[in-house]
């Protein structure tokens, strides 16, 4: 899957899909349904997740700047694409610059504008950054559309694949070749490349590598030819699912080489199945664009909301999921966490650090501990309560009682400031406080802070009140 | 409030707690959830919430039964009670603000001399008691005004009683107690 060039929030996120995946499978098996949509699901989960940026950040910091850097060669012509733009980016325009290793070569950066209307004209030698963090490394021009799904690939596409393709040497040298590669050498490769690839990401990406990017293309010029012909076919495959035989070998490749695939490739296709249609002219850069304009605009508050729920509840994580599929119907787990929970709020950091202000930390276990423990208290004072209350009432009816439903009482003047979206959701082993002073020992909980997921085993915080 | 000496002795209050009753039973576990600024006890059963301003503790029991302390003066703790009594109502409950006293005031003042705790341990036997092993303070009850004052040999004396007017009718019922038995300083 896509569990290179991911942080180790992202990494435990797809592993928990992938587990969740798995253990359904047979059910939906069960149920009639077929093994695509299952697949649907896990790209469709994976997706959003992704949009939500919980792990984008995470991963941009992880990823070393080298690892997107693609050299074009500054003599490299550019060709005509030929749909009408409606935006050009001008090479040297930068609107947005990462910090790239290799500063020295040239490269522009840029970072599409949400509300990116289609098509859009990259010019070669652009980095293209997705709002989502992902930075993908135009080689040749590319001509950026939305187009009805089931198009063959074509050439434009796979120069971009090469690019995202797993890890290797720069592609520089290799792109004009490949640039030559015209469609017509994609179909016949299709089958060929899909075999081929499964054996080639897995030698290319050293396992566990989180710096190794998609966008090193494969020193071989054959390996580019590889990648255009497989990786093209991915995205089709997630968008249709219905295509025949070049289909399923892309398929069983992103299932079986999940340890070593990468998370853009995930994008690209999990963007497929959100979004609607690509055209496969430019799907690769199309994925990354849709996935930040769109997808994000409309999923990534839906997203974010659905993270804690999906890390807290792993096996609740279906319900969560906002599918045309009622994936809820086949779980009978209670979701106690999602959009329409109340999340449980507090601001804390990782590192311990000093903040003004705080809410208590409920989780789940201890909301019911709490039920449980009120239930039985309650139960017993409600009696004992009722009896004293009359002899009460009888000797203290002189007893003032002007609360005027509020007219005398002043509002509370404390706003209700704590409307965050930084929450933590964890375990707690021990919560201290001296006076107004705090003092938290956390342990196995997940935070989203500033839009980023951190997963921790053992958090320790204060704070003052 | 003032010495019988003309000068200004500065009685300062530090705690005011205070008592009323919502009657009407409460949820805790509601108010735990719900509330803002709460901790849980339920191994006591209460609940403590704690307000800002004015900076007030209130711990809050099931039978509605509520304890509030930490403010700084008389009016002060009404209008912090009030004030949780509103919090209450906004929850959902159905509160009474009703048998609202204060119970207890705790001033602290400060003597401008010091004071031979044995010597006036002696003089006023037996309404003052003095264990240095078990505390560095002589204890002097007045039983009338039901006021307990606490003397240390620094001449810092800490007051409790049932309302400030008891507490600063014990400082100057003492002073001259005080007073008799002070400690030259020598610097």
């Amino acid at each position: 899957m896509l569990t290179n060039n991911t942080g180790p929030v992202a990494k435990l996120y797809l592993s928990i899909i992938y587990d969740v995946i798995e253990s359904i499978r047979e059910l939906f098996l069960d149920e009639g349904l077929e093994d695509r949509v299952l697949d649907d699901l896990k790209h469709l989960w994976e997706s959003k997740m992704m949009q939500s940026k919980a792990m984008e950040d995470l991963r941009k910091n992880t990823i070393n700047s080298s690892n997107f850097v693609l050299q074009l060669p500054a003599n490299y012509t550019q060709t005509d694409q030929e749909l009408g733009a409606s935006v050009v980016i001008p090479a040297s325009h930068s609107i947005h610059s990462f910090p790239m290793k290799n500063n020295s070569e040239t490269l522009a950066t840029f970072s599409l504008p949400a509300g990116l209307t289609y098509p859009v004209q990259i010019p070669a030698g652009v980095t293209l950054q997705t709002a989502s963090g992902q930075l993908y490394k135009v080689n040749v021009p590319v001509v950026v559309t939305q187009a009805p799904a089931g198009q063959p690939p074509e050439s434009k596409t796979t120069h971009k694949v090469t690019e995202r393709r797993e890890a290797a040497a720069p592609q520089s040298a290799a792109i004009p070749p490949n640039a030559t590669h015209p469609q017509e050498a994609e179909p016949p490769s299709v089958p060929a490349t899909a075999v081929t690839q499964p054996p080639h990401p897995k030698p290319t990406l050293p396992p566990g590598q989180e710096s190794s990017l998609p966008q090193q293309p494969p020193v071989p010029a054959v390996e580019p030819s590889q990648r255009q012909g497989a990786h093209s076919p991915e995205p089709e495959v997630t968008l249709e699912e219905n295509e025949p035989s070049p289909q399923p070998e892309p398929v069983s490749l992103r299932m079986t080489a999940s340890p070593c695939s990468q998370m853009l490739d995930f994008q690209i296709c999990t963007e497929e199945v959100l979004t609607h249609t690509a055209q496969l002219k430019n799907r690769d850069i199309d994925d990354i664009l849709k996935e930040v304009i769109e997808e994000e605009r409309e999923k990534a508050e839906r997203a974010r909301n659905r993270m804690p729920a999906k890390t807290d509840n792993q096996s609740e994580a279906v319900l969560g999921l906002d599918l045309d599929y009622n994936y809820s119907e086949l779980s009978d787990i209670v979701q106690l966490d999602g959009p329409a929970g109340n999340s449980d709020i507090e601001e804390e950091e990782e590192v311990p650090l000093e903040e003004n202000d705080f809410l208590g930390i409920i989780n789940a276990e201890a909301v019911k501990a709490l039920q449980e423990g009120d239930g039985s208290s309650d139960g017993n004072s409600i009696s004992s309560t009722s009896d004293s209350e009359g002899a009460d009432e009888l000797a203290n009816v002189e007893e003032e009682d002007p609360l005027n439903s509020g007219d005398d009482v002043i509002e509370q003047d404390i706003p209700d400031l704590f409307d965050t979206d930084n929450v933590i959701v964890c375990q707690y082993d021990k919560i201290h406080r001296s006076k107004n002073r705090w003092k938290f020992h956390l342990k196995d909980g997940v935070m989203c802070y500033g839009g980023r997921d951190y997963v921790f085993s053992k958090a320790v915080g204060e704070a003052e009140w | 409030m003032d010495s019988s000496n003309d000068e200004a002795l500065d009685i300062i209050i530090t705690n005011v707690v205070a008592t009323f009753r919502t009657r009407c039973h409460l949820n805790l576990r509601t108010i735990a959830l719900e509330g803002t600024n709460v901790i849980y006890k339920p191994e006591v059963g209460k609940v403590l919430m704690k307000l800002r301003k004015p900076k007030i503790t209130a711990s809050i029991w099931s039978s509605g039964k509520i304890i509030c302390t930490g403010a700084t003066s008389e009016d002060d703790a009404k209008l912090g009670a009030r004030r949780l009594a509103r919090l209450l109502q906004k929850l959902g409950f159905k509160v009474r603000f009703s048998a609202f006293k204060v119970v207890n005031v705790l001033a602290v003042c400060s003597m401008p001399f010091a004071i031979h705790l044995i010597d006036f341990t002696k003089n006023n036997r037996p309404i003052a008691s003095y264990e240095p092993e078990l505390h560095p303070a002589a204890t002097y009850r007045i039983k009338h005004i039901k006021a307990t004052i606490q003397v240390f040999s620094t001449g810092s004396i800490t007051v409790t009683g049932p309302n400030v007017q008891n507490v600063a009718t014990a400082v100057e019922q003492v002073y001259p107690l005080l007073f008799e038995c002070q400690k030259p300083r020598y610097k």
